[in-house]
């Protein structure tokens, strides 16, 4: 019998900790989430049944420390040149549980990133927030406040935009940062955000590189206001809502790295949430495999399997391939992203431009591939019961992120075109 | 300025009742259910069945295309097709579950209440229930899971049938229906299949447990069992593939319109989005960005191609001297392919609506993603596309293998 590990991985460059962690998240989502996660939807605002389980992964199992160097409690991954391909296969095994999750727990690196990662350590900020997330065995979660009221992920469109369009200001007070803003839609806001990572201009309407900042902000820091989350289609486990900076007030050594080079290696955050996309996607595309398996080898049609009907075999066909598809571009890009010697730094318009291609790629397949699976499973494809309809709803927030396929389209056409204007 | 009124439809083909009840469905979609669901979301006490109640019971949709001699209103022609597709539209744009359970129920009254071949016992055992001013009429149709082979089987008993199913799938209603209609295989029988109307209290009929789902959240979703349940001749409401291809004929039409009307307030609520939303920096207006603007014209040309669809299809069914009737196999099979081209055109259309409203069009507070869900449910109702692709191919190149 087949099985997800029948799906093709790249044996001559997975990173040493893919077989471990894979094996060590898999045990956990079989324990802590699977048998769980279809009374998931209605936990979507107390996380009574989905904080246990992060307890259990990110701060028993201590990955939300990954990251850090290893003399601050840390795993070093920021430091290896496995980071890419390791994120991915972890990535892969959480949502292949629930995609919700699995965002919830990679956001908590999206804006460490920043601050983490060869060759752009900022070793000071390091020293002061991995207690946050290395001395507890408490989850902890960080988020980048990046999205706006009005322009939305507008924002992100860096390259045209290039950040006149940030209303959240940061402005320089004697040895402090006052950030005034409002934020909305982060991953691990709705009111469980230890650590903000915020993009603010420090001269509004301004297109110059060096007004682009990204600042480090403790939740619990005076000023800043969470509110509740968003009730939404699906992704229960992650939560989402408004954020308001009213005066607050951090030290001046918060900012990232400073004027240029803020803007520069948040470049690379986008790098890693195109790389965090696919897996997503692919670990959720694992499991609908798994469980459209079990239905069209039980179910019958003119007294044979359904999978054995020549036209339905066609259409499982196709979602075999793409999942396969989807496994080797994700694995590829980590790569990519493993190895900036070989193929650029992560923050160049290159890496991006063809993370988005990948990323936009891999949602479309995957909002269609899972809405073929439910149509083959006839009336039962709607059923909670059967967790196919869950990771549909789950998968279609991961295509409308990060400023949906438009933007994506827009940064892929302008590097592979050499485009202008757009 | 547009508004779903813009989609063109053969008005011709329309009387001045069916625009009328349209444009008054129109203002129960709105005032019932649109005006107070920021607050209620999708709930069923607050919302959905004061909704349901005030559509079925006090306008009486229920009973509108009821016999006159069995307590309705007597639209029940088949120019019905076209008075059920604008009515539905509107309904399906307030919310596609309500639309979807009038499908049903009208569906089902295609097949008893026809003038000219109205099913005496059936209209009378169920009379009390469709003129009932207490409770909504819901019908839940247990129909094949895999496009020829029912869920349930009927034997010839001594005047009427015996009729067996283990945990079978209707398309609603399983746990809250008033009658039940089950296609089943009739053993014994050359004419193959056959509609029974089971009333909900029927003896041997056993309802599971309630099912969560996807969408359709006014349906109260679970399995029925059938076990030795007795029913008399007189209760078969379709007899053989011809009469049973009409019912489904009528039902996907009904499916085709609720699909129209999912659109309609997609489509509205991606305008106000169009209009209101800046993309690349102030002043630039998302729909006037070309990018943006080709997706939404997409958008567009999904919603109005469904549309003629749909009312070519109700046009079909409206005028059997013209086209033959409704269960003939070419019209059968139009029905099949407008019934999941517009249910494909409905899925893609609203994805790619939230694709444009981003995490807006995923957050319930602006309704587009329940939509979304409410079409996908629907869709499989239908049945996998894959298997109904026989169908079509069977008749358009006679594969008769398949």
């Amino acid at each position: 019998m087949r099985t997800i590990d029948d799906f093709t991985r790249p044996l001559e460059y997975l990173s040493p900790l893919d077989d471990p962690l894979g094996m060590i998240v898999r045990e956990w989502a079989e324990t802590w989430v699977i048998p769980h996660r279809r009374r998931f939807d209605e936990d979507w605002k107390e996380h009574r049944l989905i904080e246990p389980a992060f307890k259990r992964l990110m701060g028993e199992l201590g990955l939300q420390r990954v990251l850090f160097p290893e003399d601050l409690g840390g795993w070093g991954l920021g430091r290896s040149n496995y980071a890419g391909t390791s994120s991915y296969r972890l990535f892969e095994e959480v949502a292949r549980a629930d995609s919700g999750m699995a965002v919830a727990f990679g956001v908590v690196f999206w804006p460490l990133v920043m601050i983490c990662m060869e060759p752009h350590v900022n070793r000071q900020l390091c020293e002061e927030f991995a207690p946050i997330f290395c001395s507890t065995t408490e989850p902890r979660f960080a988020a980048n406040a990046m999205t706006e009221p009005q322009g939305g992920a507008d924002i992100e469109n860096m390259e045209i935009v290039k950040g006149s369009t940030i209303q959240t200001t940061a402005v320089l007070d004697g040895d402090e940062w006052v950030i005034n803003g409002h934020k909305l839609w982060p991953t691990n806001s709705g009111g469980v955000c230890d650590l903000f990572g915020v993009v603010c201009t420090t001269n509004p309407g301004s297109e110059d590189p060096n007004d682009f900042a990204f600042i480090f902000v403790p939740a619990d820091t005076p000023g800043v206001t969470q509110g509740p989350p968003y009730e939404k289609a699906g992704m229960a486990a992650d939560k989402n809502g408004d954020i308001w900076f009213e005066n607050v007030r951090v030290p001046k050594h918060y900012r990232a790295h400073g004027p240029g080079l803020d803007l520069l290696y948040f470049k690379e955050v986008i790098t890693f949430g195109n790389l965090g996309s696919i897996a997503f996607v692919g670990g959720s595309m694992m499991n609908v495999y798994e469980r459209l398996y079990q239905f069209v080898s039980e179910e019958t049609y003119r007294g044979k399997p359904l999978k054995e009907h020549d036209a339905v075999a066609g259409a499982l066909a196709d979602i075999a391939r793409d999942i396969e598809i989807i496994r080797i571009v994700g694995y590829q890009y980590a790569r990519m992203v493993d190895r900036p010697d070989l193929y650029g730094p992560r923050w160049s318009e290159e890496m991006v431009a063809k993370g988005r291609a990948y990323k936009y790629w891999a949602c479309d397949r995957a909002v269609e591939d899972v809405g073929r699976a439910m149509n083959i499973m006839s009336l039962y494809g709607a059923d909670r019961d059967w967790d196919v309809e869950k990771h549909w709803r789950d998968l279609k927030i991961v295509q409308l992120w990060m400023g949906g396929k438009q933007l994506c389209q827009a940064e892929v056409a302008r590097w592979f075109f050499d485009c202008r204007t757009l | 300025m547009g508004n779903s009124y813009s989609f063109p439809f053969l008005c011709e083909w329309a009387t001045e009742m069916d625009l009328s009840l349209a444009e008054n469905l129109r203002e129960w979609a709105e005032n019932e259910v649109m005006a107070r669901r920021l607050e209620l979301k999708e709930d069923y006490e607050g919302l959905l069945e004061p909704a349901i109640r005030k559509l079925f019971l006090e306008i009486g949709l229920q009973r509108l295309f009821w016999p006159e001699e069995y307590g309705g209103d007597g639209h029940n022609l088949p120019s019905a097709a076209v008075t059920a597709t604008a009515a539905l539209e509107q309904v399906a744009r307030g919310d596609v579950g309500i639309a979807f359970l009038l499908s049903c129920l009208l569906a089902l009254q295609s097949a008893v209440a026809m003038e000219g071949e109205v099913k005496e016992e059936i209209c009378s055992a169920l009379q009390e229930i469709i003129t009932s001013k207490d409770d909504p009429a819901l019908v839940s149709l247990v129909l094949p899971l895999y496009r020829d082979e029912p869920q349930a089987t009927a034997r010839a008993a001594k005047g009427g049938w015996t009729v067996e199913a283990a945990s079978a799938r209707p398309l609603a209603c399983g746990a809250s229906a008033s009658f039940f209609g089950v296609l089943c295989a009739l053993e014994g029988s050359e004419d193959g299949v056959g509609l029974l109307v089971l009333p909900g209290g029927t003896k041997g009929l056993k309802r599971g447990e309630a099912i969560k789902r996807t969408g359709l959240a006014v349906d109260r979703h679970a399995e029925v069992t059938l076990e030795k349940v007795k029913v008399s001749e007189g209760m078969c409401a379709a007899r053989g593939p011809e009469a049973c291809r009409a019912f489904l004929a009528w039902l996907y039409m009904g499916i085709s319109a609720s699909n129209v009307g999912a659109l309609f307030a997609s489509y509205e609520i991606l305008r106000e989005w169009g209009d209101n939303r800046v993309i690349k920096g102030r002043g630039n207006i998302f729909k006037e960005n070309p990018l943006t603007a080709s997706v939404m014209a997409e958008v567009a040309q999904d919603t109005a191609l469904s549309r003629m669809l749909t009312w070519n299809l109700a046009r079909m069914l409206s005028e059997p001297g013209v086209y033959g009737p409704a269960g003939a196999e070419d019209n059968y099979v139009t029905a099949l392919m407008v019934a999941h081209h517009v249910s494909q055109a409905a899925e893609r259309a609203i994805n790619r609506s939230m694709e444009m409203m981003a995490s807006a069009g995923y957050a319930k507070e602006w309704n587009l993603e329940r939509y979304w869900r409410d079409v996908k449910t629907m869709q499989l109702c239908l049945g996998p596309y894959e298997l109904a692709k026989m169908d079509v191919s069977r008749f358009f190149y006679h594969a008769s293998g398949l």
